[in-house]
Parts: structure tokens; sequence; C-alpha cells
């Protein structure tokens, strides 16, 4: 077995040591709502960042601030430890963050090489037609590389289950070369079949050297991948685990506020 | 499209076809003709004319389908008489493996599991993930004779428990067996993941040359298999061939089993990644493998001293058995020889050198699917295949 491409050569670099993503004091409200109220978060490369918590607790919010969808009212979002703002999902990708959100965004009446490059078709040198044999080639490069289980990228995509559509939109965001993949409950109302295929292309996406985000309600699943999981409680972080190391039981008293983070019940007080 | 092949003559392409054809059936469990097309790149009369071919020569079966509403025809991969699951349930993955009684795997799935997973959600996904797969190539639940279950602690065959307190957290004096059984009605055998391995790796990998075989398991934990004479020798209630709780440090660390300083406390993926979490930070198994394949000295490191550990486990166990091989498998032997030579070295310097038939070591050649066969070898073993046959005529003049 040779080692995928990417997997970095120790002594680590020292770049490794800065996070490529960090999120500090992040604050979003809608109205009364505090959706994000001083919520962090840190990723790394070649790590599955595992985001859970009730619902409301502020996690979709958060993923759609590093997908550029929602700018956040105050806080500091670094790439790289450079300070960044994520104005548009076309900064976003520009900075390279690719996001798979719970709807998926594919277009059922097109095969899946049109899906995978939807928005970003490649054309062929000084000429305006599609570059479809290139295009093609990628395709499959990419759903190689996830370990994608489809048979032909010319089926169109509403003839694909709910896992081979989920592992398009995943492969989707290999297209730009991202380094941090955002992933929004991937595995909601997905069979244990399929759900074993996601969880495993999560994997890879890890072994590619890639940052991951991923939210989920199913401590299993989180537990099962993640190298971090951290817990969010009324927009706020109500607790960091280690993936191998936490029980369903730590979580879920952080998900429900038996348990509570330094500081947590202070901070909600304050406001 | 797996290119590579002599251009030129027409029996040549054709052949490439073939195996083009062959493989993608294999690596999909089934597809119909019109996925053939998108995932071969053959041409729609050359998939028909090729598939006619494979159907008359009993590689591959064509049974009727629905695809997006539409009739369609589903090529597998022929199967002789019934149908086999083979589950390994390890530290952090779950495999199930669908194979026929030809011994050949039709499908298989792989789960990422959390640490100390629970017996009841793993029990219920595995179940799931059979009937899964068993759609997946188009079969039904009837057409299953039997399941056996590979677990990562001694197991009493007899009665499927696990015989040791402890080394499965949640595990002990659970009936695996009886659960699974009564929740698809399918008899069930469960075993040793390093016996099964060993099962495996004996008849159809490493050890098919030899009559007495040492089989280890390297992976989050250590276990070997005992092959002596072309049998699996698991001792009395299973406990046979534990190396892994064998005590090779009476000052260490105390074992999930209750003593102290066992191999596993020494060479478990624990203690693995522990002396690297201060260099490296946290890491898994499978990227202290890839670390040290890409010449990462720390984690080099990590898999030599396994390696010296486990060969020195190993020299006992090879004084006391004299087997004519040692086969290493599990995870930790994806490193080759960066993990086997310092083991030769070890194995070789704590026991009696015999001049007629020196020990070897060997890699496993099944990889990680040695565990999953030694489960279906298993399922075929002790299923009586006349009567299996007789049925499966029965059940098909019925549907006539």
């Amino acid at each position: 077995m040779t080692p995928p491409e990417g997997i970095p050569v120790a002594p680590e670099h020292p770049s490794a040591l800065v996070p490529l993503l960090r999120l500090s004091q992040i604050e979003r409200r809608f109205g009364a709502v505090e959706a994000l109220v001083g919520a962090n978060l840190e990723v790394r490369a070649h790590e599955v960042v595992a985001i859970v918590g009730d619902n409301a607790a502020g996690k979709s919010t958060l993923a759609k601030v590093v997908a550029g969808v929602l700018q956040p009212d105050a806080g500091l979002i670094e790439i790289d430890g450079e300070s960044v703002q994520i104005a548009s999902p076309a900064a976003a990708q520009q900075l390279g963050v690719a996001t798979v959100f719970q709807d998926l965004a594919v277009a059922d009446n097109l095969d899946v090489t049109a899906n995978l490059f939807l928005g970003r078709e490649q054309r062929r040198r000084g000429s305006l037609l599609m570059d479809e044999g290139e295009m093609e080639v990628t395709a499959r490069r990419v759903l190689r590389d996830l370990g994608a289980r489809i048979p032909s990228i010319r089926t169109r995509l509403g003839e694909l289950s709910g896992g081979q559509r989920q592992a398009v939109a995943i492969a989707r965001t290999l297209i730009g070369n991202p380094r941090i993949v955002v992933l929004d409950e991937p595995t909601a109302s997905l069979s244990v079949g399929q759900t074993a295929e996601v969880l495993t292309h999560i994997e890879n996406l890890r072994e590619l050297g890639l940052g991951v985000i991923f939210i989920s309600h199913n401590l299993n699943d989180v537990r099962a991948i993640a190298d971090r999981v951290e817990v969010l409680r009324h927009g706020r972080n109500n607790g960091s685990f280690t993936g191998r190391e936490a029980t369903n039981e730590d979580l879920i008293a952080a998900i429900t506020g038996a348990f509570r983070a330094d500081g947590h019940l202070e901070a909600y007080r304050r406001g | 499209m797996s290119g590579g092949w002599a251009t030129g003559s027409q029996t040549s392409l054709r052949e490439a076809n073939r195996a083009a054809i062959l493989d993608s059936v294999k690596r999909y469990g089934g597809l119909t003709q019109v996925e053939l097309v998108g995932s071969t790149g053959l041409s729609a009369a050359t998939i028909s004319t090729i598939v006619k071919e494979l159907t008359s020569s009993g590689l591959v079966e064509v049974r009727p389908t629905s695809r997006s509403g539409r009739r369609a025809q589903l090529v597998t991969v022929a199967r002789r008489v019934g149908l086999a699951i083979g589950v390994q349930v390890g530290t952090r993955h779950l495999r199930v493996a669908l194979g026929d009684f030809g011994g050949e795997v039709i499908a298989d799935q792989t789960l990422p599991l959390p640490s100390e997973h629970r017996i009841d959600t793993t029990l219920d996904r595995t179940a799931l993930l059979i009937v899964d797969l068993l759609d997946r190539v188009g079969a039904t639940l009837d057409e299953l004779v039997g399941i056996a279950m590979a677990v990562p602690a001694p197991v009493d065959v007899a009665t499927g428990l696990i015989s040791v307190r402890g080394v499965m957290r949640g595990w002990d004096d659970e009936p695996v067996a009886q659960v699974m059984s009564k929740r698809l009605g399918k008899p069930v055998w469960v075993d040793n993941d390093a016996n099964l391995g060993a099962l495996a790796e004996a008849t159809l990998g490493a050890g098919r040359p030899f009559a007495d075989v040492l089989y280890v398991r390297a992976s989050h934990g250590i276990g070997a298999g005992i092959v002596l004479g072309g049998r699996l020798h698991r001792g009395f209630a299973g406990t046979a061939g534990e190396i892994g709780h064998v005590q090779v440090d009476p000052q260490g660390a105390i074992c999930r089993c209750g003593s102290r300083g066992c191999l596993d406390t020494v060479v478990g993926a624990d203690a693995l990644l522990a002396p690297l979490a201060g260099s490296h930070g946290a890491l898994t198994l499978r990227d202290v493998m890839h670390r040290a394949m890409a010449g990462d000295p720390g984690c080099t490191r990590v898999v030599a001293d396994a390696g010296e550990a486990i060969g020195a486990v190993l020299a006992s166990a090879a004084q006391a058995l004299n087997p004519q091989v040692v086969v290493v498998g599990g995870e930790l032997a994806e490193t080759g020889e960066m993990l086997l030579d310092p083991m030769r070295r070890e194995l070789r310097r704590g026991m009696l050198p015999n001049l007629i038939a020196p020990i070897d070591i060997v890699p496993a050649m099944l990889g990680q699917q040695a565990e999953v066969m030694g489960a279906l070898a298993t399922v075929l073993e002790n299923t009586d295949v006349a009567d299996t046959v007789d049925r499966a005529a029965t059940t098909r003049e019925e549907e006539r």
C-alpha cells in the first residue's frame, strides 16, 4: 500500500501549527434571536471537527458564516493565521472553503458530471464550448479519490440513491481544490449502508489532507470519525472533546446543559 | 477503463473488455446493462454481447430489476448455491462481506465505528448493513444460508459468548449469536477475529503451503490464531493465541483484562499513539501507518518498536508450537518490513534455531479482508451444501 498523496512528512511543517481556519468570538443575531454569542472554532489540516448541539444551538449558522452565506455581526475569522472577510459564497470558494448544505443543492435533471461542475464549467481554450472531455476526466478522478460508488458519471442525479447524491455533493467540493470542507448533516435521512459510504468519504477527505467541519445530530457517526467534537449550546461553546475519548454521556450532558463549560452560565447572565 | 493492455489483436481487446465488465460488476455488486455502459465506457452492443458470453460461461447472472420505474437487466456475479455473510466487528470499524459458496466475495461495505461502541447499536447496524448488501446484489434474505462474525475478543464458540471479561466493554455475557440469529432468522456463528483471520490465511492466503501456521493480527489490539495440522486450534474455551495478554512488563500499566503489563498495553493502539501525542499531536492508527510509510522518523520508530515487542512474545509462542511459518496481518502489517524486520530478529533470537526448518515471518496476503473471508469460510464449513441445493431447488420450483 502506498500512502495517499498530501500526507505531510513530519517533523511537522511549522505552518501546520497555525490552524487552517480560526473563528473567534463570532456574534450573529436575527432580531431578538441570538444565534451565535461569542462562538469559537478551530480547524486544522487533516482534521475532522464535528459540531454537535440541540436544534437552534447555532450549528448551521456557524456553517453559513464559514461558507460566506451569512456575515457575522462581530468576531474574527482567520485563514492560515490571516484575518479575512468571507463576504459571499464565491469569496469562500476563493479562500478554499467548500460547503455541502443539508439540501445538497444538486440539479436532478443534470448528470453527475454537469452537477460536479455546476457554475464552474470548463471551457475549451479560446472558445465558449464546454470542454466535456476534460470535465469527465476530472469527474472520474474526484469520484475515485473519494471512493464513491457511482457506476456512471452520465447518470442523471434524479436516478441516484440518497447516499450517491450525497457522494456527488461531497465530490463537487473537491473540484475547486479546497482546503476546508463544511458538511451540514450529511448523514441525515440516509440508510445505514449509505451512511457507511458517506462516513468513509469523510475519512477519505481527511486522508487527502483537508480540514473537515462535520455537523451532525448522530453522536455515533460523530464519534466514529471526528478527531474533535465541539458542542454548541444557545450559540455558545459548551465543551470541546477528543473524538476518540468522548462518550455519548459526556456529549449529551454538554448538549443538554447538564454539564456546563466554565463560564458558560456566567456569559449567559451577562448576555 | 483500467488501461494497460496490449493494443492490436481482436482477441486481446475482447479479453480486456471482458475483464473491464467483470471488474465493474464486482466493484458495484450489481449493475444494470445501461450502468455498465457508463462505468466501462464500452458500447451498449459490446456490453450486451459480452454479458451474454459471461452468462453462458457461468461467470455472471442476469435478473430483471427496475431503475427509476423502468425495467432493466441487473448483472451480478454468478453465485454458487447460496449466499453467506462474513462480519468483522473491529475496534473502530465494522466490515460486512457478502460471499457465495465458491468463496468469492460479491459485495462488501465498511462502516467506521466510535470507540467503545455499544453492542445494541453495533448489532442493529450490522443487521441493517446485511440487508442492504443483499439488496445491492438483488438478493433476498431467503438466499442467505448463514452469518459468521469475528470479534476482537476470545470467544467460546460453543456458546458464542466472549470468554474473558472486560476485553470488549459492554459485550460481556451478551449472547451475540442468539441476538443476531433471532433478528435475521439465520444461523449465526461467532469467533475470535485472529482465529478467523488465521483460518483464511492458512487456507487461501500466505499460509497455504504449510500445515502449521501461526497468524498474528496486529491492529488496535494484538491477537493470534493457531492452525496446527491444518486445523484451527481455539483452546478449550477460546483463549488460545491471546498473545495480547501475555505479560511483557511486570511494572507496566493495568490492562483492560485486569492484569498488569500485557503486550496490548505496550503495542495496542492507545500505547502506540500516546508517545506521539507530544511531538505529532492527535493521530489515528491509520495516520501513524501512513506517516511511517512516508518516512516520518517518529512514526517509523513506533512501528519498529512494536515489531520488536511482538517478536519477543512470538518467540515463546513459536517455541511452544513450532509452526512452519508466522503470517502477520492487521493494519500494522501494511507497513511491511518496517514491522516484520525487527519482529523477525526478535523471533529468531528468542527461540531454538531449527536446522531443518528455520521459521519464517511473512506478510499476510488477504490484507483487511482476511477476517471476513475466514468468517465466510466458517459459514460454508458449517452448512450442509447438498441440503441447501435441494432447498434452493424447491424454492425455485415453488416460485414457478
